[in-house]
Parts: C-alpha cells; sequence; structure tokens
C-alpha cells in the first residue's frame, strides 16, 4: 500500500474515533447544562449532589441507563428494534465528522461537506420511523409517523436557507464558507432572513421543543421511544443532545463565522495556538445557541402537528426561496 | 440428593392462567383468544370490554372502521391527571370518537361518610377534590350546621371565607400550570407550585396539614388564624402578584399558546347548560352564574366581587377565566383580612352530633364548579345518607362532545382546561 494512502486511512480512523467518544461528552455536557439552565429558569436548585454543582449528573444518568433492563416487547420487529438506535445515533455520528471546530481541525475537509452533512443528518428519519413501526406500540407508531411528516416538511426550508449562504461563498465546503466570512465579514450580515428560516428549520428538524411533537410526553407517552429502555433508549438520548450541538455549530459555522473571533485583531491566528484560539470561539458561539435552544425549552408550549406543517410550508419554504432569489440577484448585481 | 428429572417440566403459572382463561371462554360461548401469540397476544384488544356491546353508543364505540385505532390513553399516562382514562378512537391523528372510562380512584367516600359521624365526616371528604380539599370541607359543614341548627360565629364565617379563596386561588394558577404542562411547557406549572407552595405552608399553619387541611368543624374552623399565619399571609399577598403574573407573561399573549388554544373546544351556552356544567368552565361559555352570587352563603353577600366572565367559550376563554378569577379572589381576600372580626371561631357543639331526623341541602362554589352536598339525618350521630355532586364529574360529560375532529394533541389542551380532578370524579 502507498504511504500517503495508509497515512489517509490512518487519519480517518483517528479522527472517527475520537469524533465518536467526543460524543459522549458532548452530550453529558448539553444534558447538565439543561438540567441546570432549565432549573434556575424555573427558580429550582438543579442538579446538586454529584460532584460540585452536580456537574456529573449527567454522567450518572448515562450510567443508569446503562443499568437497566433492556426490554424488548415480545411482539416487536427485533431485528430493526435493535438497529434503529444506533441508526439514530450514528447519523449524528458521522455528521460530526465536517464540522470544522478550528483551523485544521476537521475530520473530513471535503469539498461538498455541505452536501454531505445535509444528507446523512436526514438519515436520522429513518431510525426514528422504524423504531416507531418495531415497537408494536401505537404510541410509538403515532410517534414514528409524526416524525416522518415533520422531517419531509423541514428538510426542504432547512435545504434552501442554507443555499443563500453556498451561493454567496460559491463553495460547498464549510471551510471555505468560514474563509469566504474571514474576508468579507459574517454571512449573517446579508443573511438575515437565512438565519431564522434555518434556526426553526433545525430545531425542527432535531425535535427540540416548541417542534417536540415526536416525542411528545403529554400527548403520546414517549413516541417512537416508548417501547426503549437501558442503553437503546439512552442512543436516542444522546442522539437527540449531540444533535443539538450538531445543528448549533453547522448555524454558527454557516452564518457566525465559524471558528472566526467576533473582532479583526486578529480572527484567526495560525499554528496550534491558532487551533485554541479557534476552537475557544467555535464552542462559545455554538453553545451560546444550544442555550437558546434549552432557553426556548423552559419557555415555549409545543405547536400542534399541522400548525408546524403549515409554518414548514407556508412561512419557512417562501421566506427560504424569497431569500434564495435576492442572494442570487445581489450577487449577480454587485458581483460580490 | 435426588436427580431431577429432566422430562418433567414444572408449568408455568402463566400457561395455567391461559388454560385456565381458554376454558372459561369455551365455556361462554366465547372463541379462543389465538395460538401461539405470545405473552402480549391480545394487545389489539386491550381496553375493550370482554362481551358483545351492550349499548348502541357501545357498539359505536368499539367497532373500528378502516384506517380507525382505539388507543387508551390512561389510566396511566403522562397527562391525564390523575387516573383518567381516555378510550379515544383516532384516523391517524384526528380524534373521531372519545369515552372517558372512570372508577379508577373510587374509595367509596360517600358510604365511608355514611358510617361515620358528622364530626369525622369532614376528614373524609378531603381527599376527593385534592386540588381544593378546603372547599370540600366547607359544603358538608355548612350542610351539619343547618341539620344540627346551629349558628357559626362571625369570626369563623371570615376565616372560612379567607381559606377557600386561598384555596382557589392556588387552585386556578395550578391549573394554568396544567394546562400548559399538557401542551409542552414546563415551566408554568412550576411557577404554579411556588404559589401553592406558599398557601399551603400558610394554611398548614393554621391546620397543621399541607394538602388534606382538616380544618373546617361543625359550627366553626378548627383554630383561630395565629400571628404566623398573618405574617405569612403578607408575605403571600405581596408575592402572590408576580408569580400569577410570571404565569401570565409566559402564556397569556404567547404566539404559540393562543394560536393552539383560541376556538379549540368551543363549548355553547346551550350544552353547558344543558350538560350541568358549572364553574368556571360555564362562565367563560358567558353564563354569569356564581354560587356566591346566586345562592350566597357565608359571609359572601357581604363582600364585594364581580361575576367575571368570558364569551368565546373556548380553551383560551377557559384560561382567561381562571385568571380572572385568581384576581377576583386576591380581592376578595384583601376584604375579608380588612374585615375580620374578633370573637371565637367555634360555636358550641358536643362530641358527638345527633341531629334531628331531617334533611339539608348546602351548594358552594368550588374552584371546579356547584360543589353541594345533601345530608339526611335519621336522628343517629352518623347521616342517613350523604350525598355530594362533584363538579368535575358533570364536566367530564362535555369531553366527547368538545373533542371529536380535534388532533390527538388537543384532546389534552381541552382536557385540561376544563380541570378535572379525578379525585372529586370518582370520590
Amino acid at each position: 500500500m502507498e504511504p500517503d494512502l495508509l497515512l489517509g486511512v490512518g487519519r480517518f480512523v483517528l479522527a472517527t474515533t475520537l469524533l465518536l467518544l467526543l460524543t459522549v461528552p458532548t452530550a453529558f455536557i448539553i444534558i447538565y447544562l439543561e438540567l441546570k439552565v432549565i432549573a434556575l429558569m424555573q427558580l429550582r436548585i438543579g442538579p446538586n449532589r454529584v460532584g460540585p454543582a452536580g456537574v456529573f449528573q449527567s454522567a450518572i444518568h448515562g450510567f443508569k441507563v446503562l443499568a437497566k433492563e433492556d426490554f424488548t416487547p415480545d411482539q416487536a420487529d427485533r431485528p430493526i428494534f435493535t438497529m434503529a438506535p444506533w441508526m439514530v445515533f450514528m447519523a449524528a455520528a458521522m455528521s460530526m465528522l465536517v464540522i470544522p471546530f478550528a483551523p485544521g481541525l476537521v475530520a473530513l475537509d471535503s469539498e461538498i461537506s455541505v452536501i454531505y452533512f445535509f444528507a446523512i443528518i436526514g438519515l436520522s428519519v429513518v431510525g426514528l420511523l422504524v423504531a416507531g413501526w418495531a415497537s408494536y406500540n401505537k404510541y410509538s407508531l403515532l410517534g414514528g409517523l409524526r416524525s416522518a411528516a415533520q422531517m419531509v416538511s423541514y428538510e426542504i426550508p432547512l435545504t434552501l436557507s442554507i443555499v443563500g449562504v453556498v451561493i454567496l461563498t460559491s463553495t460547498l465546503s464549510f471551510t471555505n464558507i468560514i474563509d469566504w466570512q474571514h474576508h468579507h465579514g459574517w454571512a449573517i450580515l446579508w443573511q438575515w432572513i437565512g438565519l431564522p428560516v434555518f434556526f426553526i428549520a433545525s430545531t425542527a428538524e432535531i425535535n427540540r421543543t416548541p417542534f417536540d411533537m415526536v416525542e411528545a410526553d403529554s400527548e403520546i407517552v414517549a413516541g417512537f421511544a416508548t417501547e426503549y429502555s437501558g442503553m437503546r433508549f439512552g442512543f436516542f438520548f444522546f442522539a437527540e443532545y449531540v444533535s443539538l450541538f450538531i445543528m448549533s455549530a453547522i448555524l454558527v459555522t454557516l452564518f457566525f463565522g465559524g471558528w472566526l473571533a467576533p473582532w479583526p485583531f486578529p480572527a484567526q491566528l495560525g499554528g496550534f495556538g491558532g487551533t485554541i484560539y479557534g476552537l475557544f470561539w467555535f464552542l462559545l458561539k455554538t453553545y451560546f445557541f444550544v442555550f437558546v435552544s434549552i432557553w426556548a425549552r423552559a419557555t415555549l408550549p409545543r405547536v400542534r402537528v399541522d400548525q408546524l406543517m403549515g409554518m414548514a410550508w407556508k412561512v419557512l419554504l417562501p421566506l427560504a426561496l424569497v431569500n434564495l432569489f435576492v442572494t442570487a440577484i445581489v450577487v449577480v448585481v454587485f458581483k460580490l | 440428593m435426588t436427580a431431577i428429572d429432566p422430562d418433567v417440566r414444572i408449568p408455568d403459572p402463566i400457561d395455567l392462567d391461559r388454560q385456565e382463561e381458554e376454558r372459561l371462554r369455551a365455556a361462554a360461548g366465547l372463541g379462543s383468544r389465538g395460538e401461539g401469540r405470545g405473552e402480549y397476544a391480545g394487545f389489539e384488544q386491550v381496553g375493550l370490554p370482554d362481551r358483545p356491546p351492550q349499548t348502541e353508543r357501545e357498539r359505536r364505540l368499539f367497532s373500528v372502521g378502516e384506517g380507525e385505532m382505539l388507543l387508551n390513553m390512561g389510566p396511566q399516562h403522562p397527562s391525564t391527571h390523575g387516573v383518567m382514562r381516555l378510550l379515544v378512537k383516532v384516523r391517524g391523528e384526528v380524534v373521531t370518537d372519545l369515552d372517558p372510562v372512570l372508577g379508577y380512584l373510587h374509595r367509596g367516600i360517600e358510604k365511608l361518610c355514611e358510617n361515620a359521624t358528622y364530626t369525622t365526616v369532614l376528614t373524609y371528604v378531603d381527599p376527593m377534590d385534592y386540588m381544593s380539599a378546603m372547599h370540600n370541607e366547607h359544603a358538608p359543614a355548612i350542610a351539619f350546621e343547618k341539620l344540627y341548627d346551629v349558628e357559626v360565629p362571625k369570626r369563623a364565617e371570615y376565616i372560612r371565607a379567607l381559606v377557600v379563596e386561598l384555596n382557589r386561588v392556588f387552585s386556578h394558577a395550578l391549573m394554568m400550570g396544567f394546562l400548559a404542562l399538557d401542551m409542552g411547557g414546563i415551566t408554568p406549572i412550576l411557577y404554579g407550585f411556588i404559589n401553592r407552595d406558599e398557601t399551603v405552608e400558610l394554611l398548614s399553619s393554621i391546620s397543621g396539614q399541607r394538602m388534606l387541611f382538616n380544618f373546617f368543624r361543625v359550627g366553626g374552623v378548627n383554630w383561630d388564624i395565629s400571628d404566623e399565619f398573618i405574617s405569612r399571609l403578607s408575605t403571600w399577598r405581596s408575592n402572590v402578584a408576580k408569580t400569577i403574573g410570571d404565569n401570565e407573561l409566559l402564556l397569556t399573549q404567547n404566539e404559540i399558546f393562543t394560536a393552539r388554544t383560541k376556538g379549540l373546544g368551543i363549548l355553547t351556552a346551550k350544552d353547558a347548560v344543558n350538560l350541568g356544567v358549572t364553574g368556571p368552565n360555564l362562565r367563560a361559555s358567558g353564563v354569569p352564574f356564581d354560587v356566591r352570587k346566586a345562592h350566597p352563603y357565608s359571609i359572601y353577600n357581604e363582600l364585594e366581587f364581580d361575576v367575571v366572565t368570558q364569551q368565546a367559550g373556548d380553551t383560551y376563554a377557559r384560561y382567561l377565566q381562571r385568571v380572572a378569577e385568581i384576581k377576583q379572589s386576591i380581592h376578595l381576600i384583601d376584604q375579608i383580612v380588612e374585615r375580620m372580626p374578633h370573637g371565637p371561631v367555634q360555636a358550641q357543639v358536643p362530641g358527638i352530633i345527633r341531629p334531628k331526623p331531617g334533611r339539608a341541602y348546602a351548594a358552594i362554589e368550588s374552584p371546579r364548579g356547584l360543589y353541594s352536598v345533601y345530608a339526611i339525618s335519621d336522628g343517629g350521630p352518623n347521616p342517613y345518607r350523604f350525598r355530594m355532586r362533584d363538579p368535575s364529574y358533570i364536566t367530564l360529560q362535555v369531553m366527547p362532545k368538545l373533542m371529536p375532529g380535534h388532533l390527538l394533541a388537543d384532546t389534552m389542551a381541552i382536557m385540561a382546561s376544563l380541570d378535572p380532578i379525578m379525585g372529586g370524579v370518582d370520590k
């Protein structure tokens, strides 16, 4: 084998392993944040027993799901029932490959990483749908079908909302998009219609409040996850929080300059220090949008299925199209 | 040590049960449940009666058409207030038919009361409508005072009015929270419980308990209000506007909340009256009926308050009605505290009350509507008959009228807006 290829394969294996391992602390941090932030918003104390200020609470949750009985309903479609959680989890974990954390810190710096990302993140719906179908439970079925309807409605505005950025930067690579923003300013300056469309559609895509009908606990118990227990439920749970991180990261990459600092002195640095510098700003911005999502969860009630789809098709889709055309005209006229 | 014969099979008790069931089914002339279908055989039929339909209504409900499915929501479900069970027939997500099934919390309180002395009846009625225990005690107390013909001291009447209005405030505040919770908003319920916690601490300082207060006595109340109560009451009074206001900020103008509740589950005034709905649900449909005004009891004819009504009759109107009534109750509490007279809080009554034979009826306005007690005495120490009309039970019968045609998600919003408490429904 050629040494270049070997190096490439080795690098890929290392990167995927690290990212797979990264999903666990990411989920732990966001779960803890959610518990603590919502508690503070509700005038409660929140987790404060396990570790200082309860920081190990989500780790304990992780061990708890490991220790629980892994139950499969008698009538469930066993192979699919078993496979569904890791389909959802792998969709989340695989899409982490293309996230540009910092200069030089991206596992797969591909020319078509935007297309790759939206292709992979859309796969999770398959997992949710088969989970709902294979569970042999009426609530699961309703949840699975809701997830299918929801994702079909939101995939299109979600994808269209980023086409504006793609036209503006004329590249499909996340790192090149950040490079463009380094020279021209953050894309939010031009894409202020695209951002709300992307934010709402991505919230719906990852089933976060106020669009969490897929697992609406007050209506359909736990939706697709009703019959899941133990680590299989844990995978769904992890995947949800990892997707939240991923969607916030992509939002930051597309609209808020990714790893770039909010000021130009300097926006980015070279070398190892630059990687740390970029990572710091990237995580800060990403966790800000994670916080916004948690904030929404503490504040808003859930929308109804028909209202959600009505909004997707009647409001977001036209807005995304308008954004697309205006961006295209602006790019052509002003030759950006 | 004896060797175990590998051919001897110890029968599985579940198999024995199954055989017994098959035998019984064969004897009753019913078909077999089917062979080799595992532990969850007959899952599709869970909740269906194991007999031919008895009425036209049952036949219609249990006949599932093409594309329809019967869904049991409850008795164990995250949001069926207590142990309510809704048998819902859905076509996709649209509810086509619905039947509330009751009785999972039946404790036979009426019968218990008929075997208790008049004094101890007031302890049994507490856990009925557990969100308004003070109201539960108020109606029997009035009825027994009518039976025994005893005059309640003025100060006791004022204390009674004070505690029931406090109870009404937290009950309505919790309803706001439960409505939001059933629609996915998790914070309002916590704010409601902050208010409730202050109130129950306040009430426990004079009654000794936090939930089932057991505060009323025939001919008065158990304790006079204490200094601790007064100081806690002033703290409560300064905080209540904030806790209720926080919830209002989260809900009243919330775009998602209004979009989901406006025009949802409209109960017309005619239907409401015909079905016997009372309380905030009736007033939200535009009928200005309030027992406190229509048939004044206690000291309500001395106090000044409005009977607020809404015109829409939808879920949002029922929510606004609760908010408006909280404000009226706070207004009432202010007046009561200001006019509180001095004097005794308990009339002279013997330990065991033996009223003359006769009957008495007392109705009060509980947070859920007209709650009344009808007591018959035969001269003995126990009531001969003790009948309670709980408004939650009456309210349940509008559900099959309001919910069909709406989505599954809306059934929960409508149910929460009607605010039934299963402890009161099943008694």
